[in-house]
């Protein structure tokens, strides 16, 4: 594939050409927390300060809160208006962890029922792709499988060499997106190198791992190991940090709400650690606290990778730096025990 | 300090005292430790006491069977006073053993200070009221003020004051710095709208992931009224309405019972200045009803008890 | 611009909404129990009337616009599909909203969902249904749909208690049953009142004293999650095999169709994936979280 080239001090002109007729999104600390929200315009100092956002990129696919439709009450019926799509936008930035997290999810709204304001979503946006220059010691992601600057699960992928950034162009959607930029210029052969040396750089900036070589089957072993899981558990205080602000995670609840005949419905984040997640009447198959983390873990690791081959964690650190009490699942994975070999039934 | 501590631990298991042992660990990140939850009397040995060990430890007593030994600055000591005055814990059958604090180290403040991440800093340590900062060989003073919590800043127990054994010499009680006031006077001089709009810019961040709750000792409810469907008190959306409503009823709710320990706004991730509205909370107990919360442990609870007197300026 | 295809409106969303409810219109409302009712149900639109189908054992989403969506199998038989029907337990939120509607009231519909009870592996066997409480309701679709192709299958028992006589569902169904003389109704309550001269006994003991033979048998369960529990043990022990036993598992579900991930046990999502599985099945389950 070609590469090409831009140098930092024209990404403001870059962004501006994109924005004249889609939204752009970029990394931005100015509302209190590191997200990805609408760029102003002229502010490119997040290429200094950004390593990753709080609020990982899944929030631009599937909202915190998202209004599926309103309705107006008359008489006994309803009228009913289903919210708009998703206008045409760029989402610059997005670092390889959040962007596989992107294709995991993918697996789960793209399949037999399409989930209409995922694909609207995902279809009218270009992921483009921002190699981390330094990634965080909670960082983990070579051990999903994924480097921390490059990416194929964006339609561009740039990656830092210094004053430059360099270019591939991995989707035609993203080709597209470069055909017409006259500022971005052809990368060399040395430019290349450069690339490869300072990606391979930053992989191994990366130290903490986790060996997930037969992760599955460990954890079907000691499934029913009641007492390793209540000490995981121990020191888990039960809020939804972890799995809320995952970039995998998309367990999610559908309410309503009205108020003088006239209302939405949402769809909304939800967790699976929150005890009234799974609770019936009668009631909860997952009461007690070490169920519910038995739940997050072996889903991950163990029930996704089962149904789609490919674990639910790219290793993006979030759950461990945010974590009230510093639970880390790299030590969790490591406690499990050897996979004991399984009795024939 | 930490051999006494773990020494300690480790008899309180051996002589079959306690069935576990809460304490602090160091943690998997830098300047971070961890809760240690153990039944085992080996486990102990990675007790620490250092100025990150940051996590009110009184939530777990609500959570863990058994006897309990505890470790507990100044302000665990209060929550688990609280609890004890609610009939949440027995304290016959809880040991607290009591570790000095001078104030615990915000690193968010720290990295703003020094401009760089916290993986990014070689070693951080308080000694003497000073802080220093050692990033690639060059180190930083900074003055105790400029980076300890600010409920550390505005702490006037910073010692258990309900113990059954303490490690070292109970701190000197500061008087109160009565620093980490600003943020309530800043609000308080705003207007009626003024003072919407920074909640409702607050609120709109907030993701409801209950971390606040989770964390608070105070909130030990089985079932939080955020839980309940009918009614529907605020929607399980995190529309800014219902954020704010989920956190003025929990104040609400806590109210007489929160020591203001800080451990809602620290472990917030979206940096919602949840102190502001529970150091609020705390004054308004403290003018209306004269009370601390967690400093008697014999008082019955605030909001369960009134004495004739009161009903006078109450009922009107 | 060079990125192709460029709509700066926004499009609706409106066609193949999986989230967007049709409107039903309640004609019925059948006052089971003090906490149980029945809505008869029908699509506003008489295009979807004719198109809709769905066999028995699915389940579907009902909304009370500005209340909630909750689920619940639709316990009409496929045979008879002049109308739809939802048995109603007022135990939360939208449920008692569902209670609190009347006839021409407008409610949403989203479905049908989830597998459906296996004819085919029904069909030539004797069938042993077992129900208790509203677990009677997705039993009621099959039981009717067996019996709209009666010589399709053999022997038919049904075996059903709820727990006081006011709590039996479905009793105009209980009676025109009895009157059947090719099915063997067997009724029982946990507790009787004054006036019932009926059996007194837990379903499971029950139908340990019924002991349907196993021989070419096949015996559909359901009922709340006690009741199940009691009962596959009873019928392994009338050497019922795990794979002649089929159940339809209750889960706390919201999207009905894989997605929201609150139903998942194990790799299996039961509003996908089920909610009828065989004993066979749930033995195999990785997770005992049901």
């Amino acid at each position: 594939m070609t590469i090409k080239k831009i140098s930092k001090k024209d990404m403001v002109e870059l962004l501006l050409d994109w924005g004249r007729e889609m939204t752009v999104l970029v990394p931005s600390r100015d509302k209190g927390v590191t997200e990805m929200t609408e760029w102003d315009g002229k502010d490119i100092s997040f290429l200094g300060w950004y390593r990753n956002t709080v609020i990982p990129t899944k929030s631009s696919f599937l909202p915190p809160v998202e209004e599926m439709f309103t309705f107006q009450k008359n008489g006994n019926g309803y009228q009913i208006e289903v919210s708009p799509g998703q206008g045409k936008r760029v989402v610059f930035g997005v670092r390889p962890c959040d962007a596989r997290a992107i294709a995991i999810m993918d697996k789960v709204f793209t399949d037999s029922h399409e989930d209409p304001y995922y694909v609207s979503k995902r279809k009218n946006t270009v992921l483009i792709g921002l190699g981390c220059t330094n990634p965080y010691d909670s960082c983990f992601c070579t051990s999903s499988g994924i480097s921390p600057a490059e990416s194929t699960d964006v339609d561009l992928m740039f990656t830092d060499i210094g004053d430059d950034f360099v270019i591939e162009e991995i989707t035609e959607v993203g080709k597209e997106l470069l055909a017409t930029a006259s500022i971005v210029k052809k990368a060399s052969q040395a430019d290349a190198v450069t690339m490869k040396k300072a990606r391979a750089a930053v992989s191994g900036m990366v130290t903490r791992k986790v060996d997930t070589k037969n992760i599955v089957d460990k954890l079907q072993a000691c499934f029913n190991d009641s007492d390793f899981w209540e000490k995981v558990a121990a020191k888990c205080v039960g809020c939804g940090v972890c799995t809320l602000l995952c970039p995998t995670c998309c367990c999610f609840d559908i309410c309503d709400e009205l108020f003088k005949k006239q209302g939405a419905r949402y769809r909304t984040w939800d967790s699976c650690g929150f005890s009234s997640y799974t609770k019936m009447p009668m009631e909860n198959p997952r009461e007690e606290k070490w169920r519910r983390v038995r739940q997050k873990v072996c889903h991950k690791y163990e029930f996704f990778p089962m149904n789609s081959e490919v674990i639910a964690c790219t290793g993006c650190g979030r759950c461990i730096r945010l974590c009230p009490v510093n639970w880390d699942i790299t030590e969790v994975l490591a406690s499990v025990p050897a996979e004991q070999p399984i009795k024939n039934k | 300090m930490e051999q006494e501590l773990r020494k300690e631990a480790k008899k309180l298991l051996e002589e079959g005292k306690v069935d576990y042992i809460v304490g602090f660990a160091t943690g998997s990140l830098k300047f971070s430790t961890t809760p240690l939850i153990t039944r085992d009397k080996e486990e102990v040995a990675s007790l620490v006491i250092n100025p990150f060990i940051v996590n009110n430890l009184a939530k777990f007593l609500t959570q863990l069977p058994g006897r309990v030994g505890i470790v507990a600055k100044g302000c665990d000591s209060r929550s688990i006073v609280s609890l004890i005055q609610d009939n949440q814990v027995v304290r016959e059958n809880i040991v607290i053993i009591g570790v000095p604090c001078s104030g615990l180290i915000d690193m968010v403040k720290v990295e703003k200070l020094v401009g760089r991440d916290r993986d990014e800093i070689d070693d951080v340590s308080l000694k003497g009221g000073k802080v220093t900062v050692v990033i690639g060989g060059q180190k930083t003073e900074l003055p105790t003020e400029k980076v300890l919590f600010d409920s550390c800043l505005g702490c006037e127990s910073p010692s258990a004051r309900e113990y059954d054994t303490f490690i070292g010499e109970p701190g000197k009680e500061t008087g109160g710095r009565g620093l980490g006031k600003d943020k309530i006077k800043e609000l308080e001089s705003m207007t009626t709208e003024e003072r919407w709009e920074f909640w409702k810019t607050q609120f709109s961040r907030c993701i409801r992931c209950y971390a606040c709750r989770q964390v608070c000792p105070a909130c030990f409810c089985e079932r939080c009224f955020v839980e309940e469907s009918e009614p529907q008190w605020v929607l399980p959306a995190p529309k800014w309405q219902d954020n704010l409503i989920f956190q003025v009823i929990r104040n609400i709710h806590v109210a007489g019972r929160c020591t203001d320990c800080g451990a809602c706004e620290r472990v917030c991730p979206v940096n919602i200045p949840l102190r502001s509205l529970t150091k609020k909370m705390c004054g308004l107990v403290s003018e209306m009803f004269n009370y601390e919360a967690g400093t008697d442990k014999n008082a019955p609870p605030l909001m369960t008890a009134y004495e004739y007197e009161e009903a006078k300026d109450l009922i009107r | 611009m060079a990125v192709t295809n460029i709509s700066p409106r926004k499009k609706k969303l409106d066609e193949d909404n999986v989230y967007l409810p049709s409107i039903a219109v309640i004609d019925r409302i059948i006052e089971e129990t003090p906490s149980v009712r029945t809505l008869h149900f029908n699509f506003k639109e008489e295009k979807l009337r004719k198109r809709f189908s769905f066999e028995s054992g699915q389940f579907a989403e009902l909304s009370v616009f500005g209340v909630g969506e909750a689920t619940f199998c639709i316990s009409s038989s496929p045979t008879r599909n002049d109308h739809l029907e939802c048995a109603v337990n007022r135990v939360g939120l939208v449920t008692n909203a569902l209670h609190r509607l009347g006839v021409g009231a407008e409610i949403g519909f989203r479905g049908p969902y989830g597998n459906s009870f296996p004819l085919e592996l029904m069909r030539g066997k004797n069938l042993v249904f077992v129900g208790g409480g509203i677990g009677l309701a997705p039993l009621r679709s099959v039981i009717y749909n067996v019996l709209d192709n009666r010589n399709e299958y053999g022997k038919i028992n049904i075996i059903y208690g709820a727990r006081t006589p006011a709590d039996l569902c479905f009793k105009y169904d209980l009676d025109s049953w009895r009157k059947d003389k090719s099915i063997d109704v067997a009724i029982t309550v946990d507790k009787g009142d004054e006036s019932w001269t009926g059996t007194e006994g837990f379903v499971p003991a029950v139908l340990e004293q019924v002991a349907p033979s196993a021989s070419d048998a096949m015996a559909i369960v359901c009922g709340p999650p006690i009741m199940i529990r009691f009962t596959f043990p009873v019928l392994e022990k009338l050497s019922f095999a795990p794979e002649q036993i089929i159940t339809t598992l209750e889960k706390r579900m919201k999207c009905g169709i894989g997605k929201c991930g609150r139903c998942n046990i194990g790799n299996i999502y039961v509003c996908r994936d089920g909610p009828v599985f065989t004993y066979a099945q749930m033995k195999n389950f990785i997770s005992d979280e049901y």
